[in-house]
């Protein structure tokens, strides 16, 4: 993001502030993803936003709190391409519908390797406060796959352990693949994903099939 | 002091626990604790690797324990792996909880053990089955998430109940050649 003009530039002070918090946050998630959370900094994170340290506590009150905004604003990104690709299928389109949503999830992670480090790798490892918000993170993914599933291969209910083990499955996978700094290449992971994904509802023949169609 | 790092981290996590409360819970001098280990990460990876190692001899010996194929195999394997979640509740809430985020060696740590759990998938899956080299890795990390979110909840110890539903899970990519029905859930 672009820093502001100096001097007398006609801004209203809502629009400063709110710009200058939004580089804030971009700023603590690129500085996070190249030096990692233990040695973020407040006068890193205001460095690289072109942002004084003095306004930066006008914004957060510390690390952590610049740290819980910008988790939520990277899983909020996430989740409003996952919602985009869901729209454009029916509510009786599960597998395209699945297909569609993580084709586009893995590839804006793969696109931004700071929004996939925050979202998949620091969320986790940043320490007891944001565990929670990781877990409830990997939950609010789950009604979008779970809506229109078809049902298990006894013709039962698929058990609710089955949604959450598929996304902390996914997380779980692509968090490996980006702390080995292989987020560039996490797109040559869709088809796998995609097939593990299906499988659980579908069997792995359906699956196999759905994926190759492509 | 092992088990003083374990309730310790469980009860107020890694960052919050200090070396004076490990030697107080333990009832030892802090000499005794630095002439074993180097310090309270040291110790902290000790601890893991001890119940790591406990948590795999347990799945190795639940696979084995079965004369059936693969799939009796794997199922057994799980409930071991389940059984002794069950009965270590702090062990693994450390393990699984704290470990990813106590320090960089204990994520890396953690990062190795889902390997070894993913190798020993893979020696006991069928070898015929075409499937991405990463199932195994997907299927180990979805049932460690759902060993995280049990290890924190309120009553850690009805784990074993979710021994069918994971089953289902980590079985379904290895019965390729049934044919699954399709029909909508409610």
């Amino acid at each position: 993001m672009e820093r502001l003009p100096r001097g007398r530039h006609g801004l209203s002070p809502e629009y400063v502030a709110q710009n200058q918090r939004e580089r804030l946050i971009i700023g603590l998630t690129e500085v996070l993803y190249e030096v990692g959370y233990q040695s973020t900094t407040v006068s890193l994170i205001g460095q690289r936003a072109a942002v004084s340290k003095s306004d930066f506590y006008k914004h957060f009150e510390s690390k952590d709190d610049c740290f819980y905004a910008a988790y939520e604003t990277a899983i909020e990104r996430i989740r409003e391409v996952v919602i985009v690709a869901c729209a454009e299928h029916g509510d009786d389109e599960w597998p395209p519908r699945v297909r569609n949503a993580i084709t586009s999830m893995i590839a804006l992670l793969a696109s931004d390797p700071p929004l996939a480090g925050i979202a998949l790798v620091e969320g986790l490892r940043a320490g007891r406060g944001v565990y929670d918000r990781y877990q409830a993170a990997l939950e609010s993914f789950v009604p979008y796959l779970r809506e229109g599933a078809p049902s298990a291969p006894d013709g039962g209910e698929v058990p609710a352990a089955t949604d959450e083990a598929v996304i902390g499955g996914i997380a779980s996978l692509l968090g490996r693949r980006v702390l080995a700094g292989e987020v560039e290449e996490l797109d040559e992971l869709t088809p796998a994903v995609l097939e593990f994904a299906l499988t659980p509802y579908l069997g792995t023949v359906e699956a196999r099939r759905i994926v190759s169609a492509g | 002091m092992i088990d003083a790092i374990v309730e310790l981290c469980a009860e107020q996590g890694y960052e919050a626990t200090k070396i004076a409360d490990i030697v107080s819970r333990a009832g030892v001098a802090r000499k005794t604790l630095y002439d074993n280990f180097d310090g309270k990460e040291d110790l902290f990876l000790s601890a893991f690797d001890l119940y790591l190692s406990e948590a795999k001899t347990a799945v190795a010996a639940a696979c084995d324990s079965t004369g059936g194929g693969w799939q009796q195999r794997i199922e057994s394997g799980l409930a071991g792996l389940l059984r002794f979640v069950g009965d270590h509740p702090t062990a693994a809430r450390m393990c699984l909880v704290e470990a990813t985020s106590a320090t960089r060696s204990a994520s890396l740590r953690y990062e190795a053990a889902i390997a070894d759990f993913v190798a020993m998938l893979k020696e006991n899956a069928p070898p015929d089955v075409e499937l991405p080299e990463t199932i195994e890795e997907s299927l180990v990390g979805g049932v460690a998430w759902i060993l995280h979110q049990w290890t924190r909840s309120s009553e850690p110890r009805r784990i074993a109940e979710l021994l069918p539903e994971l089953s289902q899970f980590v079985l379904s990519p290895y019965n390729g050649s049934k044919n699954f029905q399709t029909g909508k859930r409610k």
